[in-house]
């Protein structure tokens, strides 16, 4: 990775994390949908990026979202599991393709691969965070809901906004 | 030894992911430790000062409902004063003389509230106020309106406040017409709805009562609007009511909020702690 790619990336990520902070914390629709859009930070890293730094950027953006929003470690966590678990989707999904580059974001992707590609691990982070903040089995159905309802929000939000940026 | 160093390092990002959750889990769990509880939440002075920024233009637009509630506020303190020099009190026992350090001993801290959430399973409200204007972990807060919830991290300037919309968070109140005690706690879904239990099914609750803290708390002041009952229904297998309260105070709209300082709380709970040790 050049510095220049460097500074873009860590702009987008400074970018994501001002919108959570500022106006995402705010958001929430008919008391249902959440929306947490700094994933998308993770989720638009260069497919190509080394492991180890996709790991250790990931607890760090979880855990400035942990200390802004009172959750300890919720968000850290979660981030933490898709930033493991993308590289195998990145790799699955080339494999299926045929293609020789591993390439992440609507335009390289198209719509279709971009929306199978986010998807899974948006539901993943949703349910592991909602999961986690859960405090009786009681609340399990209304959880189940707010996992859902999250979920389409937060993926529907990173596709606008993919779509009206410019690369 | 090789063979251990050939795993570690073809599993290591395995490892590190890991470690990762490992230090997450540890973060949740051991949230309560020095400077878990003084660095990493928005206690943390620059943290509350940028989410102060970001609600100040909030604030604005909510004056107007600010002003309506410090209104009622005056309203009800004025009928309170008028009421109390009419009646000199005359519910207690004849013999009973009462201590004025006793009746003096709740003094209030005006603080504004920083961040507020509603929409978690475990609510929490930072406010302005912190170590620096006497506020300590434990102590009561209320607004215009009714109970808000307890102080649980201090900083310097800045405090967290387990807000009533937390899931271990209890408070003792009264019935005003049924005159029944009970605990007031949420049940983590509508933050206008609260639930109340442990309220004896033999007396008759009447929709509408509202519910008040009771006198057996040692962090509220008695008489402190909880809510209004909104719904009553019996469970036949138990000797307790469902009761479920509209909070008397909204918490999307909270600006303005009073800590309350019990001075003789020590003193209680040193008693108290006393009881505990001789049944040991």
């Amino acid at each position: 990775m050049s510095l220049r790619e460097a500074i873009q990336y860590s702009l987008m990520i400074l970018l994501y994390l001002f919108l959570q902070i500022f106006f995402m914390r705010n958001i929430v629709l008919f008391n249902y949908a959440f929306c947490f859009i700094y994933i998308a930070a993770i989720l638009l890293l260069p497919a190509d990026m080394d492991r180890m730094y996709t790991l250790l950027v990931a607890f760090a953006i979880g855990f400035v979202v942990d200390v802004f929003s009172n959750t300890f470690g919720m968000h850290a966590a979660a981030t933490v599991l898709i930033a493991y678990l993308r590289p195998f989707l990145i790799h699955y999904q080339m494999k299926s393709r045929g293609a020789e580059r591993a390439e992440v974001g609507i335009r390289a992707q198209g719509l279709g691969a971009f929306v199978s590609y986010i998807f899974p691990l948006i539901l993943i982070h949703h349910s592991m965070l909602f999961l986690m903040e859960m405090n009786n089995f009681g609340m399990i159905l209304y959880t189940l809901i707010r996992i859902g309802a999250s979920t389409l929000f937060t993926t529907i939000l990173i596709i606008l906004l993919e779509l009206f940026s410019k690369r | 030894m090789l063979q251990l160093v050939d795993f570690v390092v073809r599993n290591r990002f395995f490892l590190v992911f890991v470690l990762l959750e490992v230090l997450s889990v540890w973060l949740i769990v051991r949230n309560n430790t020095y400077w878990g509880a003084t660095y990493f939440n928005t206690s943390n002075y620059y943290v509350a000062k940028t989410l102060a920024f970001s609600n100040s233009v909030r604030d604005y637009t909510k004056l107007d409902e600010i002003n309506a509630d410090l209104a009622s506020e005056n309203a009800h303190l004025h009928a309170l004063v008028a009421k109390l020099s009419q009646t000199n009190s005359g519910q207690l026992p004849a013999g009973y003389v009462p201590d004025s350090a006793f009746a003096a001993r709740f003094t209030y801290t005006v603080a504004k509230v920083v961040d507020n959430e509603t929409n978690k399973a475990n609510n929490v409200i930072t406010i302005d106020k912190g170590t620096a204007h006497g506020i300590k972990p434990g102590m009561g807060v209320i607004s215009a309106t009714g109970v808000v919830g307890k102080v649980r991290f201090c900083s310097e300037h800045y405090s967290v406040i387990t807000s009533i919309l937390h899931s271990n968070f209890m408070v003792s109140s009264k019935l005003v017409r049924s005159k029944e005690i009970g605990y007031a706690k949420w049940d983590g879904k509508d933050p206008n709805l609260i639930d109340m239990i442990d309220v004896s099914k033999y007396t008759k609750v009447y929709k509408g009562d509202s519910a008040v803290t009771s006198d057996q708390n040692s962090v509220f002041p008695p008489n402190i609007m909880v809510g209004k009952v909104e719904h009553v229904a019996v469970n036949p297998n138990q000797t307790f009511y469902n009761i479920t309260l509209r909070l008397a105070t909204d918490f999307r709209n909270l600006s303005y909020v009073y800590v309350v300082q019990n001075h003789q709380l020590v003193e209680q709970e040193n008693l108290k702690s006393r009881t505990i040790e001789l049944k040991k």
